[in-house]
């Protein structure tokens, strides 16, 4: 872990190579890997997708390369000065907070501006974002099964059982999922599940202690801390991770995140990346199997699917013959579809056998 | 039956009634009833076009004299009329002819004259005298004193209309204080309405013609407007030419050909045309055979296995001449034959007459006119059949049967299978061959004379039997092909062209005359009868009356339309004062007459349509039409016959050879404007640049140097890279003066650098210094190539003071931290 000194150093340093070329009379730049689909690559040592070699430049060269740059030094100096002082704040506010700044070429356009910015700081320093103390704002995500965690809060350390001394809504998972520490467990496997309304029926059901099973809430597209945690939970309790969402293209990408890594975030894979996660379903072959209620395909899901055929991350034998079922058949089923056999059948039947078929169980 | 002339013949005297009411219409009468042709449709078209041809006048006059044009237009209200003066500094008119040129129509100078001038048809001053007498019963008031003269003449007079002769009201001397020059006052009925126009036409006039002062009064303005002269260079003086062979028309060249006192046509063309030597004359008339005669097709000698044989057949033609002589009269021709590819049977005449003469020599014999002619017939019998007996066809023979058709087949077929495609069967070529042999067996005459129509025909004749019989197709092409390669072969023939008296008696002939004419390439029309303003002088005509910020002109090489040599010029003035709003501004101008009219029929008008004007920098809403913006386009067309729409002369006519090269002018001139634009928003993007950046970097600056807790670092390196400047930098140390010019820029630059120092600098390393009443200038031209440095040192005092000036790159370019 980063201490706030380190963080402030390499942001410190990275001002300095502006100040250093300035006074060389070359002209200030930053370089970046390209963050596109065409330059992730499988790295086999860690399993997980990583940029590759191509990068482009951040050059004073031009009046927008130049207005970045602008950015950047005085969000260093605002990061520099938030990890002395060891505040945090979060993305959306740093957008606001450069109202305030004395320069109006140095305000941010927009957010997305300004979480790329924060972004590319971390690539180019290798600080994660959350050793700049900045945080998103909060996801929601949540965690249920039986595990006893100590988190570190700014008021103080807390012990909590992610069953017992928590509500039916689950411990919410923090931004910085490193300040908690796992104390006492008694997991089998992790289940880390898409929608909300299947995270309430599993616990309604019970699963979580029929099964010892960790029910991880993802919320749609997992937030880092999610993909954080659910890596922690994989590498230092030694159990297996499930990841159970819809059958649709865009879950698949939410399976993706969680196994490969983000296109976005491909600087942090290794730290974020579980590649062990399995695909629970729903699969293209299980509406077939199960004769699930499905929808047709949309033309943005069949061009979602095409490009996933694309995707390095998808070039697997699996992936490629779920997803070549699953035009074939045109059609896509949620989670919730499994309810049209008995609202416990997900419980009893579905998982159950998933898993087993899996070697989860 | 009723008969239609009974009928007729029954009314009597109605073609006598008829002709009671016919009767010459005099031309004067005429213009008073079509004044609109005359431009003169209106009160206020008529006192624009009056000034207007008052001044084409002057102009012409003065220009003529050599005397550089000095002329006042005053226009005043008298009652319910409009009297309008003009005055001129020109050679003034003689007291005899004067009363003509004022008072008569189409009685001028320039009429007949192949020559550029601003009046052409001697119509324009007489008609604006005729429309003042019309409308204001006044006749013209006209002061003229000739150069030398003590006195000058005044006349008062009217033009009779029906005799379009003058009428002197009166006549008598006066003074005048021009020492000469010509007045000319008139009184018609009109109104200021078209005030725009004739403004317009003053200063458009001033524009195209920079050596010229002009003045204009008139009720509306306060001050008179004045148009100083921008040159005191007159325009070339241009030179009559005579008419172009390319330019005459039929009944024009009839005319000339009756007219002229040449004896040959050679003799005709050289004396009456232009560009016309012996060597072109003779090409003419090469081409005049052609077409008049047509050409004699020419066939390759029978070879050593053909059973004709030209030795036998002169040896038995020639009689009583001996057999030595006859023996090397024969073998002399066959030989000179045989070494021949073709032949016609003018060139057999020719061979036979050279052995003649040679044998005569050798031998002393006497070859006269009727042997050799009888040695020609039998020679071109053996060659072509020409006049053999109908041979016997044997049964199984499928030979033509036909002696001329059976000796010219194989060449025949040689001809057509080389012109036409190979994909042609064999058996397709073959038919072709015996189709035209069988025609050409069948042409009048001895020689196979032909003409390129003719010929043409035949082909054709021959395509469609063989298309019928053998369902073989000769398109379009092939016959082409075909034709083309019987008539390259063909030889002109010697026989010498007629005379001029017969040729002008011969419509046909005459024609034919023509159309070898145009055939023949000619020299375009020399263009010393021409006076461009040329290119400098249209941008000094656009500088003078508009304050713009650029300015491009272009003239093109002369061309020629129907024989007239003409020349495009074009000028373009952009920004500035130029009203930005609407379209751009046009100037049109033939003979340096400014056309103020009918702008949307001419000629010009529809070419700065045609050109996308958005590739060169201009707005043009749709991409086509008028384009938009702070710009006046000029055009002028010089032309010894500058074709208008009409004889109120306001129009271009859609001339495609005057619009391609009205095109070429423009764009020319537009392709300039375009980098100058180009330029421009270039260095506006540049500035523009180095203005943010200039506010963002030293901000970045101080912000690492915040956050590193360092002195802030000098910019101005990193600056003058990024916008590929060109740095000048001072260095002091230790009395030492270090100036050090970086170029960052990807090209060459020459920097001119000025240093004032105020103690005397001394060991220049390079550079020189001048001394100025104690302030020292240490001048220094340095070239830089891109990417590299130099530097210029000097030893001076510590408390110098120094003020530095950079020239030789653009300001935009430049970084001076000196």
């Amino acid at each position: 872990m980063t201490t706030n000194t380190d963080a402030r150093d390499e942001l410190i340093d990275l001002a300095a190579d502006f100040y250093d070329q300035f006074a060389d009379g070359t002209i200030p730049e930053m370089k970046l890997p390209t963050r596109t689909k065409s330059n992730i690559e499988y790295d086999p040592e860690s399993g997980v997708w990583t940029y590759g070699d191509r990068t482009s430049t951040r050059s004073a060269n031009s009046v927008r390369g130049a207005r970045k740059l602008l950015k950047a030094a005085y969000t260093i100096e605002f990061l520099a000065n938030q990890l002395d002082d060891d505040r945090s704040s979060t993305l959306r506010e740093l957008y606001y907070l450069s109202e305030s700044w004395d320069n109006d070429e140095a305000q941010f356009g927009s957010q997305d501006e300004s979480n790329d910015l924060v972004e590319d700081l971390e690539i180019v320093t290798g600080v994660t974002r959350e050793d700049f103390h900045m945080r998103p704002e909060e996801s929601g995500a949540t965690l249920m099964g039986p595990l006893l965690i100590r988190e570190q809060t700014r008021r103080g350390e807390r012990e909590i059982h992610c069953q017992e001394d928590v509500g039916a809504g689950g411990y919410q998972i923090p931004n910085n999922p490193d300040m908690i520490e796992f104390l006492d467990d008694d997991i089998d496997f992790a289940l880390a599940v898409e929608t909300g309304g299947m995270r309430d029926r599993l616990v309604e059901n019970g699963f979580d202690e029929d099964y010892n099973c960790l029910v991880i809430h993802l919320k749609g597209q997992p937030a880092r801390a999610t993909r954080r945690i659910t890596k922690r939970v994989h590498d230092e309790l030694d159990v297996p991770i499930a990841v159970f969402a819809d059958g649709d293209p865009w879950s698949y990408r939410i399976y993706g995140s969680v196994a490969y890594g983000s296109i976005k975030s491909a600087h942090l894979s290794k730290y974020l990346a579980t590649p062990e996660a399995q695909f629970v379903g729903i699969q293209p072959a299980d509406i077939v199997e199960y004769d699930l209620p499905a929808d047709p395909l949309s033309d943005s899901d069949v061009n979602a699917l095409e490009s996933e055929l694309e995707d390095p991350r998808f070039q697997t034998d699996y992936w490629e013959e779920q997803i070549e079922l699953q035009l074939d058949i045109g059609k896509k089923s949620e989670q919730q579809s499994l309810a049209s056999r008995g609202l416990d059948f997900v419980t009893d039947t579905y998982l159950p056998e998933r898993l087993d078929a899996m070697g989860v169980l | 039956m009723t008969s239609f002339q009974s009928t007729i013949g029954d009314e009597e005297g109605i073609a006598e009634e008829l002709a009671e009411g016919q009767r010459e219409i005099s031309i004067a009468e005429f213009f008073e009833k079509n004044k609109h042709m005359l431009g003169f449709d209106s009160g206020a078209r008529g006192l624009v076009t009056a000034v207007k041809e008052a001044v084409d006048n002057a102009l012409d006059a003065t220009e003529e004299a050599g005397v550089l044009p000095d002329i006042y237009i005053e226009i005043e209200e008298v009652g319910d009329y409009y009297r309008l003066v003009i005055e001129d500094n020109g050679p003034g008119i003689t007291k005899e002819q004067l009363p003509k040129v004022f008072g008569k129509l189409l009685y001028g100078s320039r009429f007949h004259a192949r020559e550029q001038s601003r009046g052409q048809q001697g119509i324009g001053i007489s008609a604006a005298v005729l429309y003042s007498q019309l409308t204001s019963g006044q006749p013209a008031k006209i002061t003229s004193r000739p150069k030398g003269q003590a006195r000058a003449q005044y006349f008062e007079l009217i033009i009779d209309t029906d005799t379009n002769e003058p009428e002197i009201k009166a006549d008598e001397e006066t003074t005048w204080d021009r020492p000469h020059g010509t007045r000319i006052e008139l009184e018609m009925e009109a109104n200021m309405r078209a005030r725009g126009q004739l403004h317009d036409y003053v200063k458009h006039t001033a524009v195209v013609n920079p050596h010229a002062r002009l003045e204009l009064r008139e009720p509306g303005l306060d001050e008179p407007m004045k148009f100083e002269r921008a040159t005191d260079e007159l325009p070339a003086e241009t030179k009559e030419i005579r008419p172009h062979p390319h330019g005459v028309e039929l009944g024009a060249l009839i005319k000339m050909l009756e007219a002229t006192e040449s004896y040959s046509v050679s003799g005709f063309l050289q004396e009456e045309f232009t560009r016309v030597g012996k060597k072109t004359a003779d090409s003419v008339l090469d081409n005049f055979r052609d077409v008049y005669d047509g050409r004699e097709l020419a066939w390759s000698p029978p070879r050593a296995h053909d059973d004709r044989d030209v030795e036998a057949a002169i040896g038995d033609a020639v009689a009583n001449k001996g057999k030595a002589a006859t023996t090397a009269f024969a073998e002399g021709v066959a030989e000179t034959v045989a070494g021949n590819d073709r032949l016609s049977r003018s060139d057999l005449a020719e061979i036979v007459g050279n052995v003649a003469d040679g044998v005569e020599d050798d031998t002393g014999r006497t070859f006269g006119e009727t042997v050799r002619e009888n040695a020609v017939e039998a020679a071109w019998t053996a060659i072509t059949g020409v006049g053999a007996d109908r041979g016997e066809s044997s049964e199984e023979d499928d030979a033509p049967a036909d002696p001329v058709e059976a000796a010219v087949i194989a060449d025949v077929y040689a001809l057509v299978d080389e012109a036409t495609s190979t994909r042609k069967d064999d058996a397709a070529v073959q038919a072709m061959a015996d189709a035209l042999a069988r025609r050409f067996a069948n042409l009048d005459g001895d020689a196979f004379r032909i003409t390129r129509d003719d010929l043409d025909r035949l082909v054709a004749d021959a395509a469609s039997f063989v298309a019928e019989q053998h369902d073989a197709t000769f398109g379009e092409t092939a016959r082409e092909n075909v034709a083309e390669a019987f008539w390259s072969r063909a030889r002109t023939v010697p026989d010498d062209p007629p005379k001029v008296r017969d040729v002008a008696a011969d419509r046909d002939a005459s024609a034919d005359l023509l159309e070898a004419m145009r055939a023949t390439d000619i020299l375009a029309p020399p263009t010393d009868c021409l006076a461009p303003i040329t290119a400098e002088l249209v941008e000094a005509g656009l500088r003078k009356e508009y304050d713009a910020d650029f300015y491009a002109a272009a003239t093109r090489d002369a061309e020629v339309h129907g024989g007239d040599p003409f020349i495009v010029e074009a000028g373009i003035a952009y920004g500035g004062d130029i009203p930005a709003e609407g379209s751009v501004e046009l100037l049109r101008f033939a003979n340096r007459v400014p056309l103020v009219y009918q702008r949307g029929a001419c000629a010009t008008t529809d070419v700065i349509k045609s050109i996308g004007w958005r590739n060169y920098g201009l707005d043009q809403p749709g991409g086509s039409g008028m384009p938009n913006g702070p710009a006046v386009i000029s055009i002028h067309v010089a032309s010894t016959n500058v074709p208008f729409t009409s004889e109120s002369k306001d129009a271009l006519a859609n001339v495609p050879a005057i619009e391609d090269e009205i095109e070429l002018a423009v764009r020319e001139a537009a392709r300039e404007l375009k980098s100058y634009l180009n330029k421009r928003r270039s260095m506006q993007q540049r500035r523009e640049k180095q203005n943010v950046l200039g506010t963002i970097l030293p901000e970045m600056a101080d912000k690492v140097s915040e956050v590193t807790g360092r002195p802030r670092p000098n910019i101005d390196g990193a600056l003058a890279r990024i916008m590929n400047n060109v740095s000048v930098e001072r260095e002091v140390a230790d009395g030492t003066v270090t100036l050090v010019v970086e170029n960052h820029s990807d090209v060459s630059e020459t920097v001119e650098i000025t240093d004032i120092v105020s103690t005397e600098p001394t060991d220049l390393s390079d550079g020189t210094v001048v001394d100025m009443d104690g302030e020292w200038f240490v001048q220094w031209k340095p070239e830089v190539s891109s990417g590299d440095e130099r530097e210029l040192t000097y030893a001076v005092d510590d408390d110098a003071d120094f003020e530095i000036s950079v020239g030789g790159v653009e300001t935009e370019k430049l970084t001076v931290n000196a």
